[in-house]
């Protein structure tokens, strides 16, 4: 392992030498268990270490870069946004909000404390994080405008590794959505994010990840939410288009009538692997979460699904599903689930279903039969699909926006 | 003699048959090997087959990844080989059966004159280690096939046994299938002959009697090409406060257009209602379809054992091959459940159908645990599997693991999974037409079951209803 990764802790900005000491503990945590692999139950579908050991030769860690471009903004919807550069934050602009209601911080360095996770990457990520950002939405306020985080990255990012850690929270009653929006120069890099969500009484957050084209990049993101009574999280994972990506979501849902949603629609092209991992806990009453999971798998794709519903012994009158289906075009592609259910309450309703298959030739065939052509066909068929999973998408022109980048990627097909 | 009789008769001896137990050396060594070996009178390939899978036990870790925790097996301190010592010589026909055995199959419910006569399916009664009768032989041996308890097997058809012994469960398999491939004392071997269909169902009942004995019966069944076999398998075991281990390996072997059906009804001690004692079911059981067009079904009713632990699988490869799994899993008070199947597709066409109904009650956990893997090679395959969980109370457990791999693009996965509780107005509905809640309950859960209750052979499917009732009985209320 220490072969692999050049880790050279010098390098990163630190404020003291506890803080130091920290992340070397962590980095010696780290590298005494190595990445993780298929013995970890968690990855049971995705050989990390293997893919990473196949596509790298040395990892190193270097925060230096450069900075001029002009970053392109969206201009379909109008938006604010935050900028972060290679994870680190570098400026926002809350135009469309109230003063004082949104804020954010830029976060330097990780807090010191003593809580040492089984999660490798967790340490990874503790010994070498740049920072990021801390987002707050204060009390009784709702966001006009959607927020779009552009995550940018350099050309310089070769055989790099970037480490970074966010925090959000919703306070009472608030209403938010963020965009992640990555965009990439065609480096091969590593990412490992780690996101902390809070969600308060009454509070809704919407969350999107988005790629902006085609990346070199291995991505994992883990996202631990926390809600409250009465509050709503909404996940649109919409990020094809990664060589890897992985994102694992754990989200307790502490209190009654939360409600948390995870749909995603991929459409993964050559050589793409993509994971979802999902643990949702239902620890009260009433609570009701929806998974949707939707892949196109092309090529030597690979698609994973592993979603877990854990429902407590008071969590009464739970309403859980889970549903993945795959479409599979070509025969190197493979696709493999793990809809999980754990239950300790009698008085629920959860259900799992999971299909993968080809496209229906039936469909195929009556599409020809009207005078379409066998492309187009598909192409209709798999938009179709997809699109189904922003059906009920509210706000107009964010779901146009996203149905266009989803065609794009249809096409690319 | 009928059963009314033995209820008047006075039954003596406790629910343990004292016969004199004739035991290896206590623990787990070259030497208990050598000896069940030798009091097997076992050729000398065999003794080494076992001295291999011991010696690759030794590098071999107890798996701890399963949901049922239990408490640590000190391997050291039980007995693996032990047989009624009037049964060094081997009876000849029934009547040289001790009358005690007898007595303690009639307290059973296992009479085997009764059985004999009345069902006309041969049993291969196995008491603790060693077969005790073998009946309706003759009927078998006129259509040429072999059913005789696999120790008899191992001296009179070697070729058969060297052939496939092992070829589906290897030696180097996990941790409780070696061990059984190290110590196994006995079990049943079946051999069907090309384009035979046996004319009657085969059954075995098992039972653990002398305390702290495991059992390993190992189980051979080869149906050779065009045959069709039914094989049964019930289980009972007498009341005992100390946890047993029993690890079985059953393998089945299938070619070119043959069929196995294989029944469960596993019904052993579960422990008492604070969890004390009870059996552990560590089985492993496998079947590879290796001929084209063969099919292998599992079906199974388990409603005993302190912890059963098991995944009967079927390895797909012949072309259009299929492999089915039905189960019914019911667990109550301390009672834990893992179970499931795994069928891999290998062959072009191959299919394959799960159903599984799993029902906690008191504070039992059951976990349905499955693999559906369709290979790059296994064009045009199909599964389809729906797994169902029924919870009574909130402090059982209900949960479901299925991994899922889909390989290729013309193959189909379904998947479907629901956990709920008895349906208040279908209780009511019951209730309101004279039926207490218990057997509201039984009802409504047979109905439930009712899939899997209908592949059970006509001989299973009476007793296994009642089970279904029994097994929840003071669960309600």
């Amino acid at each position: 392992m220490e072969q692999l990764f050049n880790i050279d802790l010098k390098k990163i900005l630190t404020n003291s030498n506890k803080e130091l000491n920290e992340r070397k503990k962590n980095l010696n945590l780290f590298l005494e268990s190595g990445l993780p692999n298929k013995k970890d139950e968690d990855w049971k579908f995705t050989d990390l270490n293997a893919i990473i050991k196949k596509n790298f030769k040395t990892i190193v860690n270097n925060q230096e870069f450069t900075f001029h471009k002009r970053i392109e903004i969206i201009k379909d919807f109008e938006h604010n946004h935050i900028i972060l550069i290679n994870g680190s934050y570098k400026s926002s602009d809350f135009k469309f909000e109230e003063k004082e209601k949104v804020q954010i911080k830029s976060i330097k360095s990780p807090k010191v404390n003593s809580d040492y996770s089984s999660n490798n990457l967790y340490c990874l990520n503790r010994a070498l994080t740049v920072g990021g950002f801390n987002l707050e939405i204060q009390k009784n306020y709702k966001c006009k405008k959607p927020i779009i985080i552009y995550n940018h990255f350099t050309s310089n990012l070769d055989n790099k590794i970037i480490n970074n850690s966010n925090k959000i929270k919703l306070h009472q009653n608030s209403e938010c959505t963020l965009i992640e929006y990555n965009i990439d120069e065609g480096c091969k890099f590593i990412k490992n994010t780690f996101e902390f969500v809070e969600i308060e009484n009454g509070s809704i957050l919407k969350s999107i990840i988005l790629q902006k084209t085609k990346s070199n990049g291995y991505f994992y993101k883990s996202i631990s939410g926390s809600q409250e009574y009465n509050s709503s999280y909404e996940n649109f994972i919409l990020s094809s288009g990664l060589r890897f990506n992985k994102i694992d979501l754990e989200i307790d849902l502490n209190k009654e009538n939360s409600n948390c949603f995870v749909l995603s629609g991929l459409c993964l092209g050559k050589t793409e692997h993509q994971e979802i991992r999902t643990r949702i806990n239902h620890l009260a009453p009433n609570c009701k979460s929806y998974q949707k999971i939707k892949n196109v798998l092309e090529g030597d794709s690979k698609g994973v699904y592993q979603g877990k519903i854990f429902v407590k012994d008071i969590a009464q009158k739970t309403d859980a599903y889970q549903l993945s289906k795959a479409l599979i075009l070509d025969d190197q592609a493979e696709f493999n689930a793990k809809p999980e259910l754990e239950i300790y309450a009698d008085d629920v309703k959860c259900s799992h279903g999971s299909t993968s298959g080809s496209i229906d030739e039936d469909a195929i065939h009556y599409l020809m039969t009207r005078g379409i052509e066998l492309s187009v066909a598909k192409k209709l068929l798999i938009n179709g699909f997809l699109s189904e999973i922003f059906e009920n998408f509210s706000e107009k022109k964010i779901k146009n926006f996203l149905e266009k980048s989803m065609e794009d990627q249809i096409d690319g097909i | 003699m009928k059963s009314e009789e033995f209820k008047n008769q006075e039954y003596k001896y406790g629910f343990t048959t004292e016969i004199e137990n004739f035991k290896a050396p206590k623990g787990l060594s070259n030497e208990t090997i050598k000896f069940i070996s030798k009091v097997k009178k076992e050729p000398q390939w065999m003794l080494d087959w076992r001295l291999k899978a011991f010696n690759r036990l030794k590098a071999l870790k107890e798996p701890n990844w399963q949901k049922p925790k239990y408490p640590k097996i000190d391997y050291q301190n039980l007995y693996y080989y032990s047989a009624p010592k009037s049964m060094k010589d081997k009876p000849k026909s029934l009547d040289d059966v001790d009358p005690k055995l007898i007595e303690t199959y009639n307290k059973l419910g296992i009479p085997l004159n009764e059985q004999k006569r009345l069902s006309g399916v041969a049993v291969d009664a196995v008491f603790d280690s060693v077969s005790v009768a073998t009946t309706f032989k003759g009927e078998l041996d006129k259509k040429g096939i072999i059913f005789c308890p696999i120790s008899e097997a191992i001296q009179k058809h070697p070729e058969l046994v060297k052939k496939y012994l092992g070829s589906v469960i290897p030696i180097s398999d996990h941790y409780f299938a070696t061990l059984n491939s190290a110590v196994f004392t006995d079990g049943s071997f079946v051999y069907i002959p090309p384009n035979t269909r046996c004319p009657m169902e085969l059954s075995t009942y098992f039972r653990i009697n002398a305390s702290e004995t495991g059992q390993f019966e190992r189980t051979l069944i080869i149906a050779d090409k065009g045959s069709y076999v039914s094989y049964l398998e019930g289980c009972t075991a007498p009341m005992r406060d100390e946890n047993q281990l029993h690890a079985a390996n059953v393998e089945l072997i299938a070619l070119d257009d043959a069929e196995i059906k294989y029944s469960t009804v596993q019904n052993w001690y579960p422990g008492d209602k604070d969890g004390v004692g009870g059996i552990y079911n560590f089985v492993t059981k496998r079947g590879a379809c290796r001929g084209k067009n063969s099919k292998i079904s599992w079906t199974q009713v388990e409603t005993g054992s302190a912890i059963t632990w098991k995944y009967p699988s079927c390895i797909l490869q012949g072309d259009n091959s299929v492999g089915e799994f039905y189960s019914i899993a019911i667990t109550n008070n301390y009672q834990k459940a893992d179970t499931g199947t795994k069928m891999i597709h290998l062959g072009k066409n191959t299919r394959s159908k799960i159903i599984s109904k799993g029902i906690s009650a008191g504070k039992a956990d059951n976990t349905y645990r499955g693999l559906v893997d369709i290979g790059t090679k296994a064009l045009n395959s199909r599964n389809y599997t729906q797994c169902d969980s029924l919870l009574m109370g909130n402090k059982c457990g209900a949960h479901t693991v299925p991994y899922i791999k889909n390989k290729n693009s013309s193959s189909t996965v379904e998947h479907e999974a629901t956990t709920s509780k008895i349906n208040e107005d279908q209780l009511f509905y019951c209730n309101q037409r004279g039926l207490n809640q218990e057997e509201a309950v039984g009802l409504i859960v047979n109905g439930f079951c009712k899939e899997v209750l209908q592949q059970l052979p006509m001989e299973f499917a009476v007793e296994a209803q009642k089970l279904v009732s029994i097994s929840l009985e003071g669960s309600v209320g």
